[in-house]
């Protein structure tokens, strides 16, 4: 029995080996040209969303045939890298925001996109994906945050409606009066961490790196105003850290539970908001000097290596720009495409709650952009939402953890 | 030990005249067992929970979760099973596990009994290095072992994802204590016999170790139904996907269906549980009646 | 024969590390041949997938250790430069730190507790196949299921850890949202996760012992306590020093928990080598300082075993 077991075993070795020789590598022969595209963007209940617009796209370029692999959210980064160290990264590929564009364009690995129609984007979404004037990616979709109130807790408080005329001054005093502990009821909800960070060191007049990108400027009087603006709600305005504030799903629930008056958070919540008992609506963010707001944006990219990339191009741009994308995205609610024709996203402001969704338009209007330092982004984004949260717990004050994050920082900037 | 419980159990069934002892015992008795089901219910809680919340529709983390859901719903599995292709991505980690689970009984009983009934020269460097192929995390050779399987033409492929889990070091060294510890009278009498090496393994040793061999069934099944990393860099067709990679996917850039991950994870739990039971009760029942004991 | 008996054949049989020598006199070439052959048809099943998927990967990590990687752009040579590196690095200390912690807190209490468990289950008791079955369920609960739970019995304010703590008076730490304490929350998470881990092990352990050892220890009037110090525990040795060579092994590679429960923080306070590694190398853009590092933790591991394997001869005996 063994032996037969360690035959059958080796016979897998040798089948093994001979596969080796055919898999690999089968050049199509006339035919319609297959080309891969990796996506998370898909992942989590949009795959059939995506399944449309392939069959869309196959449909109106018979010689081309979308071979869709789709990962998780969560992991895709690490596939991609895989991928990309491998030489075996897909035809087209999708690019997780502007700050993991930057390191993968530094390094080679995007195709330039010739010939691309800019006027159909949004353009500053679009020279997110662009380095010295040449296109690398394309903008997919775009969300941006928002402040969200509840109508019924500000009635009951007698406050009147956030605007975009508002200030932190205008938020910090509603909510103080919105806040009532002993029924459980938070004024405002904003997370501390560096997403926001980097958005309302803008909002203050300030900027996260030097003109330059060679060292961090957040340390000085306006941008630990900032960062107070972030931690100094914990505890007064909105729930602390030992509340359970920073979990997964704690601030919507609490905003759908209505205990909570204000909350920063983005667009994606819309869907698990629909059927909340509150009466809730949203408003552009408060700015302080100026109005500033965080945009994220996903992005498609066509590999360097890709055997063809005009054939990739073509899925690039019509998954990021065509008029069957945009009716689904609209259709299903999945993200907003990144296009600058306000006449084809116009069905998007009377899709339901909230009332003004103007705002997420108004938002995108003015973004603050998002510094990008190449292979060290993600080190940079851990360093600072960790000394913010110790700042946040009362472990450091804000101007030590201002000096720690700046140090660490500069480090990771000098290589 | 079991002679210990059954001095126990006698304290319940005989009514002998209760002399002190006797109530020792029975207090012993108790307290082990309140023990021992407080224990389990706090071991069984995780599970209640996940069981509850994914019969919640809409159902969020940081609410204390209700014992009774509010209006429980099947629509979570039935997401699952009609909305996804769970059932053949159930099938297809079956599939992997329960071939990673053969080749690995083999490749581990067959080293295990070289590293204790063979001596030859080197045994312990060589019983050394195979233990080191422990000793790195996989995470860091994940990007190698990619590259390696692609100069093979093996990406995207079962064979692929099944390769690097033929053998372990950690089934070798559980069988190799377990064979360390099957008297050597035994395979002396055979060899007086004239049984070779093949008759000792798979006469005296095998059905000697049976329950190491449920145990390493469990693990080494266990080990491929939740392996996440490399089946999800190796695997990237929709059809070949696996349970841990499918259950990863329910999870969004920013929103998460809760009552859907919990039921994907009551999905994946069952069958090892079952798996579990099953190999109990199987050692048992082959200690019981293998009389070699 | 007696509990003394049963403890002088143990003794007398050799270690299986310390071997005669391996080919008796008296033997034939072509028997040598023979012998030779036998031992690698055993060895080669394994032998072969090991070298192959493991070994070589290794080997590759030790290449990539010497060279400056972000998995992108063309390696570039550094020597050992990685290596100097990682040792200047506070944080290599810290890591290294943390997961020596973690070992030190989880291992014997999943150890104790696991014994305490498997002696208990193994015997008699009403249902203890269903009771065996609901102590393995957190061993095949995913961690991202089981950090979800952990977060909230921890929880500081309302978690109930803390509200029965509060019960007797006690204020409750900040556990996981505290830097000293968010280790210890992930050591109880662990142990309690793993201990149906080591219960099954040890089973298997203890039904491997022959009833006739107690037979004859009842027979010399041993009591519960030393039966369970004269045979129980000798005689599972053998799975003891399994559990505690794999636990150790498995320790300093702890991760999964880590990701799931505190993802490293607050702040760094209970980061380990392994999540130190991974962000190296798929998030930080530093693939060779992480196989430098798994290189470094290689040769801790490497050491702890080996003194783990020397050490057995005092403690471990083989029927």
């Amino acid at each position: 029995m063994n032996r037969k077991l360690m035959v059958a075993i080796g016979l897998a070795g040798v089948a093994a080996l001979a596969m080796t020789g055919c898999a690999s590598g089968t050049p199509s022969s006339g035919g319609p040209v297959t080309i891969t595209y990796s996506n998370f963007i898909s992942n989590g209940g949009n795959e059939k969303n995506l399944a449309t617009i392939v069959a869309a796209f196959e449909k109106k370029n018979p010689d081309i045939k979308v071979d869709v692999k789709t990962l998780p959210y969560d992991s895709y980064g690490t596939a991609l890298q895989t991928d990309l160290a491998a030489g075996t990264p897909a035809d087209v590929f999708d690019i997780n925001g502007p700050s993991s564009y930057g390191p993968y364009q530094a390094n080679g690995v995007l195709a330039e996109l010739k010939g691309v129609d800019s006027g159909v984007y949004n353009t500053a979404l679009l020279d997110s994906y662009a380095t010295d004037g040449k296109q690398y990616a394309l903008p997919t979709s775009f969300s941006d945050v928002v402040l969200y109130y509840n109508k019924d807790l500000f009635d009951a408080a007698g406050v009147k409606y956030p605007t975009s005329d508002w200030t932190w001054a205008d938020e910090t005093a509603a909510a103080a009066k919105l806040t009532d502990k002993a029924a459980g009821v938070w004024g405002d909800h904003q997370p501390v961490t560096y997403n926001e960070y980097y958005k309302v060191l803008v909002q203050n007049g300030a900027s996260f790196l030097t003109k330059d990108g060679k060292k961090a400027a957040f340390n000085t009087p306006a941008g630990i105003e900032a960062a107070k603006w972030l931690v100094d709600k914990s505890g007064t305005t909105m729930p602390t850290i030992a509340d359970g504030q920073g979990t997964a799903d704690f601030d919507t629930n609490l905003f759908k539970d209505g205990k909570l008056a204000m909350l920063h958070t983005g667009i994606w919540v819309f869907s698990a908001f629909a059927d909340a008992p509150a009466n809730w609506d949203i408003a552009v963010e408060p700015g302080n000097k100026t109005s500033a707001n965080a945009v994220f944006s996903n992005g498609i990219g066509v590999s360097a290596t890709s055997k063809h990339p005009a054939q990739a191009q073509k899925w690039a741009e019509f998954m990021s720009a065509s008029d069957t994308m945009v009716n689904v995205r609209l259709d299903s609610g999945w993200e907003l495409p990144a296009i600058s024709d306000a006449k084809k996203l116009a069905t998007y402001l009377d899709k339901g709650k909230p009332t003004n969704r103007q705002a997420v338009f108004d938002a995108a209007k003015k973004i603050a952009a998002a510094p990008s330092i190449g292979d060290n982004q993600s080190a940079m984004q851990d360093a600072i939402t960790g000394e913010l949260i110790e700042a946040q717990a009362g472990r450091e004050s804000v101007q030590q953890a201002l000096d720690n994050a700046e140090k660490k920082i500069n480090a990771l900037l000098a290589g | 030990m079991p002679d210990a419980t059954l001095a126990m159990s006698r304290g319940f069934s005989t009514k002998a005249p209760r002399s002190r002892e006797a109530n020792l015992r029975l207090a012993g008795v108790i307290v082990l067992h309140a023990v021992i089901i407080l224990g389990a219910v706090a071991m069984f809680f995780p599970f209640l929970w996940t069981i509850i919340t994914s019969l919640t529709p809409g159902a969020s983390l940081t609410n204390t979760p209700a014992l009774i859901p509010a209006n429980p719903s099947l629509g979570a599995y039935q997401q699952l099973f009609v909305e996804r292709p769970f059932a053949q991505v159930i099938l297809n980690s079956f599939v992997l596990a329960a071939i990673t689970t053969v080749v690995q009984l083999v490749t581990s009983s067959t080293a295990a009994y070289a590293f204790s009934r063979l001596p030859f020269r080197g045994q312990t460097a060589v019983f050394g290095v195979y233990l080191a192929t422990m000793m790195i995390p996989l995470q860091v050779l994940i990007v190698p072992l990619f590259v390696e399987l692609k100069t093979f033409g093996l990406l995207d492929t079962y064979l692929g994802a099944l390769l690097p889990t033929f053998a372990s070091a950690f089934g070798i060294f559980l069988l190799r204590q377990a064979i360390n510890q099957v008297p050597r009278e035994l395979d002396e009498a055979a060899t007086l016999d004239g049984a070779g090496h093949f008759r000792i393994f798979t006469g005296i040793i095998l059905p000697n170790i049976r329950p190491a061999i449920a145990t390493l069934v469990v693990f080494a099944f266990m080990g491929s139904w939740n392996s996440f990393l490399w089946p999800l860099v190796v695997l990237r067709s929709p059809e070949l996907q696996t349970l841990p990679i499918a259950l990863a996917g329910l999870q969004g850039q920013y929103t998460s269906q809760w009552d859907v991950i919990m039921a994907g994870s009551v999905i994946s739990v069952l069958p090892m549980l079952a798996l579990y039971i099953f190999a109990q009760k199987y050692v048992i029942q082959g200690v019981a009646s293998s009389g070699i004991k | 024969m007696s509990v003394s008996n049963a403890q002088t054949s143990l003794v007398d049989r050799a270690p299986q590390f310390v071997h005669s020598k391996p080919v008796r006199d008296g033997r034939t070439r072509n028997n040598k041949v023979r012998y030779a052959l036998t031992v690698l048809a055993f060895l080669l099943p394994s032998a072969v997938p090991l070298l192959l998927f493991v070994l070589g990967p290794m080997v590759a990590a030790a290449w990539v250790s010497l060279n400056q990687w972000n998995l992108l752009a063309p390696m570039k040579w550094v020597g050992l430069g990685n290596y100097a590196k990682l040792l200047g690095d506070p944080i290599t200390g810290d890591v290294f730190l943390h997961t020596v912690y973690y070992i030190v807190g989880y291992l014997p209490l999943v150890y104790i507790g696991g014994l305490a468990l498997a002696l208990a289950l193994n015997t008699a008791l009403k249902g203890r196949s269903f009771l065996r079955g609901i102590y393995f369920l957190p061993v095949v609960t995913s961690w991202i299921v089981v950090a979800l739970v952990w977060r909230w019995l921890l929880s500081p304010s309302n978690g109930i850890v803390n509200s029965a703590l509060a019960f007797f008076g006690i204020h409750g730490p900040g556990w996981w949202t505290d830097p000293h304490w968010a280790m210890p929350s992930i050591i109880i998470a662990s142990a309690w996760k793993d201990l149906g881990f080591i219960m099954v092990i040890l089973l298997a352990g203890l039904q491997a012992i022959p009833s006739d050892m107690y037979d004859a220890a009842k027979v010399d009037g041993a009591g519960w306590w030393r039966r369970l110090f004269s045979v129980t525990l000798p005689l599972l040795s053998p799975s003891s020093f399994f559990v505690l060579v794999i636990s150790l092994i498995n320790g300093f590679q702890v991760f999964d928990q880590v990701y799931a429960m505190t993802g490293g923080g607050p702040n760094g306070a209970s980061e380990v080598v392994v999540q130190q590694i991974y962000d190296l190398t798929f998030r930080y853009g530093r693939a060779g300082e992480a196989s430098a590092l798994s290189w470094m933790l290689f040769v801790v591991v490497l050491a702890v075993t080996v003194i783990q394997i020397r050490g057995q001869k005092r403690w471990v005996t083989y029927a």
